[in-house]
């Protein structure tokens, strides 16, 4: 990969990172006042990215968006990481009964297309951002658990591992210092992935109307709203969408990048 | 037999980019002859070789280079390879990687022919037979058929020896072929080496080792950064060494020097046993009866040793012997099928490794790959920290003074803290192995092949320094190798493995001087000697 598209995925999740984390820096404006005079404004230099329905301008929403996207991104990633981890160690590490076991399960769940099963899950929890959360979590936690599983197989009977039974070492001790550092350093490229992936899905989600509730700006309930005024208004789902997409390039991108480093050392 | 010369270098330089590899060397190979380049790793004896192959990959300057009697030096790369196989072909180090897993040998022997000759297929398939017998391959029509892998490790070797000579080359290259080797493999290959030369072929033997060329090498060329420090007869060069690093090198044979006696610097006389050993106490390890079977494979049967406080005792057998297996079963990474093992009067195995835990202090462990045994994202000082602090705490500093004691105990530089292993040499990584087993203070230590993959001198060098420990701590070693000189020299008792079983033990210089048993007899005379 080049330089220059490390250099540009690193700035765009740096200008997201700050939207997310102080969007009124960017966007002084309140996403959720409404004008109704302005309604459906073309992008101009009034409304940068022209205005909805009843007025909002898009710009701010937006910027005021990236909050919820990024939340649910990360918070999804780690709980369906956390989750493997736990599941993929103790299945690595226990008799192969039960190892047989966790793996059936974990098989089963991956046969599910994971936005099915978070549509499941939406279906018992309700919509929302935390069901979002923890239903794209637990969609992506089987995927997770059997990499992780196999990578502490293989640690498991390496001669590091055996040396430190040597030196006496408790099975604790040796899983927290060696085992689970070792088997997430490979998985560091695919969680950077996993992290745009879990955008998108949270995104899809929100476009369904199972995600944030409106009027609160997320990017997936904005492209949904903008659908109906389609043919009226195209900015209203064409810069929601081009965020999402920014977004989840660049996590991709810094991902695969890392993905070659790992490999390379 | 004539004395035609097929080889001549003159001022041979290779190099790579602004490095030279190797610096104006001369000397040439003759009919019937064996010539050997000696020296470590990183010297330019495999550069040496591949250049006479068109395969250095650097770029190569002499003022004569001819082969069988072209000049080489402005060859295409086109009449490279009319020449190798043909005129002047090598034999590979690891017959495991060398050979295609999924062709049969026999074809994988036939492939130069079909590109080097127009001899028909059915032709072809009787030369590869002829070849596979001149090697003294055991039914050599089944074996043709057969893929590396169904094959032991004697044939694979013989495979790989009939691949080289398939072309009936002039010139045939050894290079490290007999390294890594257990040695009765060594004493296949050397008579095979042997019978090339009989045959009136010229070789070029290259090792690291001194003692594996001695009794074959008609010429030695010693190599030192690129440059011949020594050359001449290989009376000459063994007997009467001229140059100080020849000395070096063969006073680094460990075969037939005293325990205890230095071999990487001469004249240093050390005490004859351990001090500070109490006369009486309990022994640091007794083995009874252990047994241990895969499925219907007996790999160790009722094995039993005792190892006194301060004293060495080594396991010597060929490859699949069971002496890695012993070692597991020892250090209780093994459940054994039958019988005990007693560290210091205590109860180590079969037991739990809970109740194990508490004793794992008095016993460590080195291994033949020390980086392999360490944590990919730990410092030395991280290593050695981890080993101190019995894994609770991380912080480094705490240890700093005990991390600096061992490392000056294992004669490397206290620079050396926050590198990463990697970085290190083999030499400096087999010290900081057995720097971070000292952690604990062991009375125990188990090798495991610990000095097979290094060079003779980085060997020495590292004998060296057990036995200086062992001298200073009184720490008993269990030392397991197939390198009956290194068994011969560390150790004050042998036990002899052979399929699984312990067929011979005792006082080493009786097993090394009046060997009972026939199979001990021809591990002895099939090993290198200098002396």
């Amino acid at each position: 990969m080049s330089r220059t598209t490390k250099i540009c995925s690193i700035v765009v999740i740096g200008i997201w990172l700050l939207m997310a984390l102080a969007p009124s820096l960017l966007a002084p404006g309140d996403p959720l006042a409404i004008n109704p005079t302005e309604a459906f404004a073309k992008p101009g230099f009034a409304h940068f990215f022209g205005t909805d329905e009843s007025g909002r301008d898009i710009y701010t929403r937006v910027i005021h968006g990236a909050g919820d996207s990024l939340a649910i991104g990360l918070a999804a990633t780690a709980l369906g990481m956390g989750l493997a981890i736990v599941l993929g160690t103790i299945a690595a590490l226990s008799p192969r009964w039960l190892d047989e076991i966790i793996l059936r399960v974990l098989e089963a769940l991956y046969a599910i297309p994971s936005l099915l099963m978070a549509l499941l899950i939406i279906a018992f929890t309700g919509p929302g951002v935390g069901p979002a959360i923890v239903a794209v979590g637990l969609s992506t936690a089987p995927g997770y658990a059997r990499l992780v599983r196999s990578q502490i197989r293989t640690l498991k009977n390496s001669e590091m591992l055996e040396a430190s039974t040597v030196l006496g070492r408790s099975t604790w001790l040796k899983v927290r210092n060696h085992l689970i550092p070792n088997a997430l350093k490979p998985l560091l490229a695919l969680v950077t992935l996993g992290i745009g992936q879990a955008v998108i899905w949270a995104a899809a989600l929100s476009f369904l109307g199972l995600g944030t509730p409106p009027p609160a700006p997320e990017w997936g309930a904005m492209l949904s709203a903008g659908r109906t005024y389609l043919h009226l208004a195209w900015w209203m789902s064409l810069f929601p969408g081009l965020a999402i997409v920014a977004v989840a390039v660049c996590a991709t991108l810094i991902g695969r990048a890392l993905g070659g480093k790992v490999k390379s050392l | 037999m004539n004395e035609q010369t097929l080889i001549t270098v003159k001022d041979l330089s290779v190099s790579f980019g602004a490095t030279p590899a190797v610096k104006n060397i001369s000397f040439s190979i003759k009919a019937g002859k064996v010539l050997a380049l000696v020296g470590e790793s990183g010297s330019g004896k495999s550069v040496t070789a591949r250049s006479l192959l068109g395969l250095s990959g650097g770029s190569v300057t002499a003022s004569e280079l001819s082969v069988c009697g072209q000049d080489a030096r402005a060859l295409s790369d086109r009449s490279w390879q009319k020449i190798r196989g043909n005129s002047v072909s090598m034999i590979l180090q690891d017959a495991l990687m060398a050979l295609d897993p999924l062709r049969p040998v026999g074809r994988e022997i036939g492939d130069g022919l079909k590109e080097h000759t127009n001899l028909s297929a059915k032709q072809r398939k009787q030369r590869v037979l002829e070849v596979l017998e001149s090697v003294r391959m055991p039914e050599p029509e089944l074996r043709a058929r057969q893929r590396s892998t169904e094959l032991s490790g004697g044939m694979r070797q013989r495979a790989l020896i009939a691949q080289a000579l398939a072309g009936n080359p002039q010139v045939v290259i050894a290079d490290e072929a007999t390294t890594a080797l257990d040695s009765q493999l060594t004493a296949l290959v050397l008579s095979q080496l042997r019978a090339l030369k009989d045959q009136g072929r010229g070789v070029l033997m290259i090792s690291h080792d001194l003692a594996q060329v001695a009794h074959l090498a008609d010429e030695i060329a010693v190599m030192r950064q690129g440059e011949i420090v020594e050359s001449g007869s290989a009376e000459q060069v063994l007997n009467d060494p001229q140059h100080e690093y020849t000395r070096k090198l063969l006073h680094a044979v460990p075969s037939g020097v005293p325990r205890y006696a230095s071999l990487s610097s001469s004249g240093e006389t050390q005490p004859s046993s351990a001090v500070g050993v109490p006369a009486s106490g309990p022994l640091a390890l007794a083995v009874a009866d252990l047994s241990k079977s895969f499925g219907k494979q007996s790999a160790v049967d009722s094995v039993s040793f005792k190892l006194p406080q301060g004293k060495t005792l080594g396991i010597v057998g060929e490859s699949g012997s069971g002496k890695t297996t012993t070692a597991r079963m020892v250090l209780g990474l093994q459940k054994p099928d039958s019988g005990t093992v007693e560290l210091l009067g205590e109860r180590f195995a079969p037991g739990s490794e809970s109740q194990r835990r508490k004793l794992r202090e008095h016993m460590g462990a080195i291994y033949q790959n020390p980086l392999g045994s360490f944590d990919p994202r730990y410092s030395v000082g991280q290593l050695l920290a981890d080993a101190l602090s019995r894994g609770k705490s991380k912080r480094a500093s705490e240890y700093r003074g005990q991390m600096e004691q061992l490392l000056e105990q294992v004669e490397l530089s206290t620079n050396l803290l926050g590198r990463n292993p990697r970085e290190l040499s083999g030499g400096q990584r087999q010290r900081l192995a057995i720097a971070r087993a000292l952690a604990p203070q062991p009375s125990v230590l188990v090798l495991d092949e610990p000095v097979s993959a290094l060079d003779v001198s980085i060997q020495a060098t590292v004998l060296d320094l057990l036995d200086r420990i062992q001298l200073e701590t009184g720490t008993s070693y269990l030392f397991i190798s197939h390198d009956l000189s290194v068994i011969e020299h560390m150790s004050d008792n042998v036990a002899v493995m052979h399929n699984g079983r312990i067929i011979e033990q005792g006082d080493t210089t009786e097993i090394f001087g009046a060997p009972q048993q026939e199979y001990t007899k021809t591990l002895l005379s099939a090993m290198p000697r200098l002396r």
